[in-house]
């Protein structure tokens, strides 16, 4: 099967699960892989959801989103990603999405101080216009993604893709990456506004839900670009 | 799409590092650069630079298949850069040694001259190295970004606005001759000089060369002096070939034979000072031809007859050495 066939069969897998996902109501309990893949977004007001160690995360649904090496889009990407599980929260206050992130990762790895080293990191990405049928492997030509990326060096980029190998930096646009590393691994808070600016990030305003997809990068492992953990379909974060 | 190339003969070259001086002082001595050398000269035998560059795996396999067995050199294997007290000792006087401030532990030319064998049948040359801009660039393959491209001359160069420091590119080269910048966290190269090339200029290695040993232009100019030793008297040949990058630098090998090595009463041997087999387990099977070819027109000049290979190799003017 050559890699376009693979990846419309894996598309079409996605786009079934995800569909199916809708018309069920949104749960707060820990999801298996076959079952509905939602993330219940928390609606509170006047809260600051910006650390990751924040109250408001006490009462924020949690769901163990399991994660998959990611499909070997390029022949120079080989391995295995480490991580198999992130922890995904959300919450929805004063005009803002706030998605909190947290996993297992027993090696730090927040700086290149060697030339065959690499920073752990994480995504989510969004397909810009919300619907299920993009492809979750970074979009395509015509149905583009939006990435929130932070890595362990501190920096968050917000990043357009339209396919493999076409992910480009965009203006930060708002986008607040707020990280704490605990003793065995780590938990992250990407936030933005609601609102984007035109080309400049996804329309979370007056959605109900929107598909999302996670990535984690585990720096130890040498994983970088494609070599990473991830969602095989989208999941879907319900306001 | 035409290709600059470039033929290094190794029997000229005297390991003066002033094509990598020019180098270095061009484009690699500042800015995250400073432990790269984008051209190295490195003793044969010897580990090279990056320390022992020839097993880290890279280019392609027999069927063509891009190999992902490559490794990243760690920072370690190119060498220290260290620097020496100078202004302390020279200016300031508050030292009365020039010393280096940190112990030298390794370097790009650590085991210099230092070669194999015993005195008097002891040997060694010099192996300069750059980017060999190959024609099937592992580097390139390897780039899921697609942010290494051939120029129409046929430099391969990496475009710096879409790299994002993946280092396919430098698992990939079995030259380890793509770097990893730690202060820009991007990969780079040597670029050819392709600033002074498209002002007619040869790259600042080849011009600067004080051996003379390097001839450069487009492979397919059948007036140059690189298709002349390339494809006309097939004795120009690439370092490894069965990388299966296709690399436009080649080289004369050095003649194994000149000087002889002594026999143990002191005459002269019959037998390569260099084992043939060392020889071509860095240029392939064609070294044999090769050297016969070598051999012969050096005889025929020994002789008072006229040698055209030998003219060329001897490339008595820069027009001579290096055109476009």
């Amino acid at each position: 099967m050559n890699t376009r066939n693979l990846m419309h069969r894996l598309a079409v897998i996605g786009f079934a699960v995800a569909t199916g996902c809708l018309s069920v109501p949104a749960s707060a309990a820990p999801q298996d892989a076959v079952g509905p893949k939602t993330i219940r977004v928390l609606s509170a007001a006047a809260i600051d959801a910006a650390s990751p160690q924040a109250a408001i995360w006490q009462k924020a649904p949690a769901t163990e989103v399991p994660l998959q090496t990611a499909f070997p889009g390029y022949v120079s990407i080989v391995g295995t990603a480490d991580t198999k599980e992130v922890t995904a929260q959300a919450v929805r206050a004063d005009g803002r999405l706030y998605v909190r992130l947290s996993w297992t990762d027993p090696t730090a790895n927040t700086a290149i101080k060697d030339t065959n080293q690499f920073v752990d990191g994480v995504a989510v990405q969004f397909p810009m216009n919300g619907k299920v049928s993009t492809t979750p492997f970074m979009g395509d030509s015509k149905n583009p993604v939006n990435v929130w990326h932070w890595t362990a060096n501190g920096h968050v980029e917000n990043l357009f893709a339209k396919g493999f190998g076409t992910l480009t930096a965009a203006p930060i646009a708002g986008l607040h990456g707020t990280a704490v590393r605990t003793e065995n691994g780590w938990e992250v808070v990407f936030s933005r506004s609601l609102l984007a600016k035109p080309g400049l990030g996804v329309s979370l305003q007056g959605r109900r839900a929107i598909p999302i997809a996670f990535a984690v990068w585990d720096g130890n492992n040498q994983e970088r670009d494609g070599l990473k953990a991830v969602t095989l379909q989208w999941w879907q974060l319900s306001f | 799409m035409r290709q600059l190339a470039y033929v290094f003969d190794l029997n000229k070259c005297i390991g003066c590092h002033t094509c990598t001086m020019a180098c270095k002082h061009m484009w690699t001595n500042r800015d995250g650069r400073e432990y790269m050398y984008w051209n190295n000269v490195e003793t044969r035998p010897g580990t090279g630079y990056p320390k022992n560059w020839e097993k880290k795996g890279g280019g392609f396999d027999k069927d063509g298949r891009l190999k992902t067995d490559g490794i990243i050199p760690i920072r370690a294997d190119y060498g220290q850069t260290w620097s020496y007290n100078f202004e302390e000792t020279l200016l300031e006087g508050k030292a009365n040694q020039v010393v280096p401030n940190e112990k030298p532990a390794w370097g790009p030319n650590w085991d210099e001259d230092q070669g194999t064998g015993e005195y008097p049948n002891n040997h060694y040359f010099y192996l300069p190295r750059i980017c060999n801009h190959c024609s099937n660039p592992a580097c390139l393959a390897a780039c899921p970004r697609k942010a290494i491209y051939k120029r129409p001359d046929g430099l391969v160069v990496i475009d710096q606005e879409r790299c994002r420091g993946y280092r396919y590119c430098v698992k990939a080269c079995p030259y380890g001759k793509v770097y990893f910048n730690l202060q820009k966290g991007r990969s780079e190269k040597c670029i050819g000089c392709y600033p002074r090339v498209e002002k007619g200029e040869p790259p600042a290695c080849v011009k600067q060369c004080s051996g003379r040993i390097r001839f450069w232009g487009y492979r397919d100019d059948q007036d140059g002096p690189v298709y002349k030793l390339v494809e006309k008297w097939k004795v120009a040949i690439p370092l490894h070939p069965e990388f299966g990058t296709q690399p436009n630098v080649f080289y004369v090998p050095p003649m194994n034979t000149t000087p002889p090595p002594f026999e143990e009463d002191g005459r002269l041997s019959d037998k390569p000072r260099i084992p043939l087999a060392d020889l071509e387990a860095l240029f392939g099977p064609d070294v044999k031809r090769v050297l016969e070819t070598l051999g012969r027109e050096m005889q025929k000049r020994r002789q008072a007859q006229p040698s055209e290979l030998t003219d060329i190799l001897i490339g008595y003017t820069n027009k001579d050495r290096y055109r476009i």
